[in-house]
């Protein structure tokens, strides 16, 4: 019996239903200890001094981190695609949201670690918080860091993620209507019922165990190994099974500080997230600020795209320059437009942290590019449909990369769609295929783009 | 009347692996000296059914039963390296990887049964855990027999890795332009919307959701569903209900419990309809390409068209709470002024700031 293509049921269906799956805090060791996170209560604030000595001298505390505990504090996890960390483990002389760790604790139990945690003392300068994208730019914008307030190292050096095809100010000159619009998504919650949640047991010859809900054990271990300075074989992660990701447990979040408390406390210690600081301090998908003006011809061709995008990262890059990227890769949705000019942004605001989540960089233009398709086919009095079929990408035409597509399907999804909820197309778009552009459906504008143009 | 109903529609396209490349995904395979297979893997299975996925590929590629074949991702001490259940690249990249151990495997399996049927292994195949000669199917010996033969005669563990790696896409900053395909695969989707508005109360309620999408092969097609379904659920949350920050960009009045953050439930279902298309990719295993993270993108464009069909307005922030309906449809009675630039009719001219902000580097005031 052929396996691929069956209707196969999946392994552990049964075992998620009847409560018979083994996550990480199921994973229960005698003896493990408790964290707990102090965390900023100030949006961007200056830290004058950190006193961990209550704290310390507390009975049944048996380890208190902060920065100067970590061989490497600031670690980007994605430096190896060339994106600098920005982002302390642990804060050190700067908070710059609410719900930043500045230092952790172990304890006995989970109330005596929360205690503890606030019997350290910190003294702040507070600084005036920075939120709203739009004003970032402005000189008199409030400070998130002190290079300025959006990220300037794409490719190193760039303060941008650019697009630039074809003959922008030629399509623009060309078009019968320009098509504007403003898309902004909000920020989500990934939401998983397992909040986020680590146990780290030393064992012996020096190794560390750290059971984790990662996405990405390697990846995960990587991070936690960067910040220690250890060799990968000094640690050993144990994962698998994740009660809901979504793309918020890439992060890394509680297994590099569990493991500086078992180090320090040389006790299995387990830190779990409580629903509030799973909402509160987890990281979330990011608000987006999009601005598109499309070239568009009064027959309903999508000539040229500029479009502004103002990605809000929260307090710190993370994995937003890749994410940026990608949606620079993809803003123009299942069509070709032949001339582009695109200019992304990755701005820092005084906010929870944004990372990925289900979609990352392409969810917020799906809804802008879509949206204004939708309105350049009102403003035309056209059908949305036929206007989809006309822009529809086909083999052959290029993306905004310029890379060839070799096997669209935007058209097929567009006629099996109609099919599905009784919609007439035209005989000509009933017909199409997404072979090579000829005819009708190659004017003029579009045969610049193509790959290879001497296919048509 | 205050209840008004709509179809929205939206097609979209998302690609498969890590933006421009370069993560790898591994896999190593044993035979146990009964002939059943291990399998040995980083891949974390985030509850989309990697695991199951990956053992269908491995028994097909073999030809042995699906009952055969397990798998452990348990740890990084056992398992080769995964870059991660990220980026929609599971069942691709993962798939390439268990794929390719499992034809060394075959291949070893086939040179062996080839030693003891004394038949060229170019002339045998392997049917449900059997290495049978082509066209003579009564010569035959079982991967069992083979695999304890290996073991207990040769002297040797029947295995073979496999590596899926796609060499990374440098890119051109001033253009964007890359010299390879910055992904594995791309795959498509549309959607249709029903919806409900009550002009009244500002309330949209989704009927309805039909959606099609490309996945090259449905290696598992109750599995493809799942996440059809699923992430549809997710779009509806984009759409119509989530926001971390309810006075964005201010910061305050965040939830912080589930009681004042409004995911979706199953109040809010609409029906549900999946069609899957296979267009199969040149790469894929079996074909496949990605389904999992673009399974919310759709919705929720394809749920602002439909309330712009019901009502005749645009709500292009989200999510689409029943305050902005209410103040949209203000807006619309109130009536827009038609606004012309350079003998051109500009529609929805909300104020861009993109020509001030490509004008002048610093300094710039972004209308508000």
């Amino acid at each position: 019996m052929k396996a691929v293509g069956a209707r196969l049921p999946r392994y552990d269906a049964t075992e998620h239903v009847t409560s018979g799956t083994r996550y990480v805090d199921d994973v229960r060791i005698p003896g493990t200890l408790w964290a707990k996170a102090l965390r900023s209560p100030h949006d961007n604030a200056e830290i004058l001094s950190i006193d961990t000595s209550k704290a310390e001298a507390m009975a049944g505390v048996h380890a208190v981190v902060t920065f100067k505990d970590v061989h490497k504090n600031v670690h980007g996890h994605i430096e190896g695609l060339g994106i600098p960390g920005d982002e302390p483990l642990l804060a050190e002389t700067h908070v710059r949201y609410k719900g930043q760790p500045i230092a952790a604790v172990a304890a006995d139990s989970e109330a005596l670690a929360q205690r503890a945690t606030e019997a350290i003392e910190v003294t702040y300068k507070v600084l005036p918080a920075l939120f709203d994208v739009r004003k970032a730019f402005d000189a008199d914008a409030p400070q998130a860091h002190h290079w300025g307030n959006w990220y300037p190292h794409f490719e190193g050096e760039m303060d941008r993620r650019q697009i630039r095809k074809g003959d922008i100010e030629q399509a623009f000159a060309d078009a019968d209507v320009i098509v504007q619009g403003t898309y902004r998504p909000a920020a989500i919650e990934h939401v998983p019922l397992e909040t986020q949640v680590c146990q780290v047991v030393p064992e012996a010859g020096g190794r560390f165990v750290v059971y984790s809900a990662t996405q990405a054990m390697y990846f995960s271990m990587g991070v936690v190994a960067a910040h220690l300075n250890w060799p990968l074989n000094k640690l050993k992660f144990v994962g698998g099974t994740t009660g809901g990701g979504f793309g918020g447990k890439v992060d890394t979040a509680t297994e590099t500080i569990t493991t500086l408390l078992a180090i320090k406390s040389h006790r299995p210690v387990r830190w779990r997230w409580t629903r509030a600081e799973e909402f509160l301090f987890s990281s979330t998908r990011a608000a987006w600020h999009m601005e598109i003006a499309d070239a568009v011809t009064k027959d309903g061709w999508i000539l040229g795209r500029k479009m502004l995008t103002l990605h809000d990262a929260g307090a710190f890059a993370r994995f937003s320059p890749y994410g940026v990227t990608k949606h620079a890769f993809h803003h123009t949705g299942a069509y070709t437009i032949p001339n582009l000019e695109f200019n992304g942004f990755v701005v820092y605001t005084n906010r929870t942290p944004s990372t990925a989540m289900r979609g990352f960089g392409v969810t917020s233009v799906s809804f802008a590019t879509e949206t204004h398709l939708e309105r350049i086919a009102q403003t035309l009095g056209m059908d949305p449909l036929e206007v989809r079929m006309k822009n529809a990408t086909r083999i052959g035409d290029t993306s905004p990369n310029g890379i060839p597509y070799t096997d669209p399907s935007t058209v097929p999804v567009m006629q099996a769609l109609s099919g599905a909820v009784g919609i007439e197309l035209p005989a000509h778009y009933r017909t199409m295929t997404s072979a090579i552009r000829s005819g009708e459906d190659l004017p003029g504008h579009l045969v610049a783009q193509l790959g290879n143009p001497e296919d048509h | 009347m205050t209840k008004h109903q709509g179809r929205g529609i939206a097609a979209i396209e998302y690609p498969t692996g890590m933006n421009q490349n370069g993560d790898p995904s591994q896999a190593w395979i044993k035979l146990k000296m009964d002939g059943r297979v291990d399998v040995f893997a980083g891949t974390v299975d985030i509850g989309q059914g990697s695991k199951t996925i990956h053992s269908q590929i491995v028994a097909d590629t073999l030809g042995v039963p699906m009952d055969w074949v397990t798998m452990d991702t348990s740890n990084t001490d056992s398992s080769a390296f995964c870059m991660g259940t990220f980026a929609s690249r599971g069942t691709f990249i993962g798939g390439n990887a268990v794929r390719l151990a499992a034809e060394k495997v075959r291949g070893r399996i086939l040179e062996i049964g080839g030693e003891l049927l004394e038949i060229d292994p170019g002339d045998l195949e392997i049917i449900d855990g059997e290495v049978v000669a082509k066209g003579s199917p009564d010569k035959k010996i079982g991967v069992g027999d083979i695999a304890g033969a290996a073991t207990f005669v040769k002297g040797e563990l029947i295995s073979g890795q496999g590596t899926a790696l796609k060499e990374y896409a440098t890119l051109d900053p001033e253009t964007g332009a890359v010299t390879i395909p910055p992904h594995s695969a791309i795959s498509y989707a549309a959607c249709a919307a029903e919806v409900e508005v009550d002009v009244e109360t500002g309330d949209v309620r989704v009927l309805k959701l039909t959606q099609v999408y490309d996945v090259g092969c449905a290696i598992n097609p109750t599995m493809v569903e799942g996440q059809i379904e699923g992430g549809a659920i997710q779009g509806l949350g984009l759409g119509l209900l989530e926001n971390c920050y309810p006075y964005y960009p201010s910061a305050e009045h965040r939830g912080g419990q589930f009681g004042s953050y409004l995911a979706p439930s199953m109040e809010d279902l609409p029906e549900l309809e999946c069609i899957i298309l296979e267009n199969p990719s040149a790469d894929g295993p079996f074909g496949a390409k990605a389904i999992g993270e673009m399974a919310n993108n759709a919705q929720p464009p394809a749920i602002a068209a439909a309330i712009y069909d019901a009502v005749g307005i645009w709500v292009t922030e989200l999510p689409i709470t029943p305050e902005k309906v209410l103040r949209a449809l203000e807006a619309k009675a109130a009536g827009q002024p038609e606004s012309t630039r350079d003998g051109k009719v500009v529609r929805y001219d909300e104020a861009l700031s993109m020509s001030s902000f490509q004008a002048a580097e610093s300094a710039v005031r972004f209308a508000v």
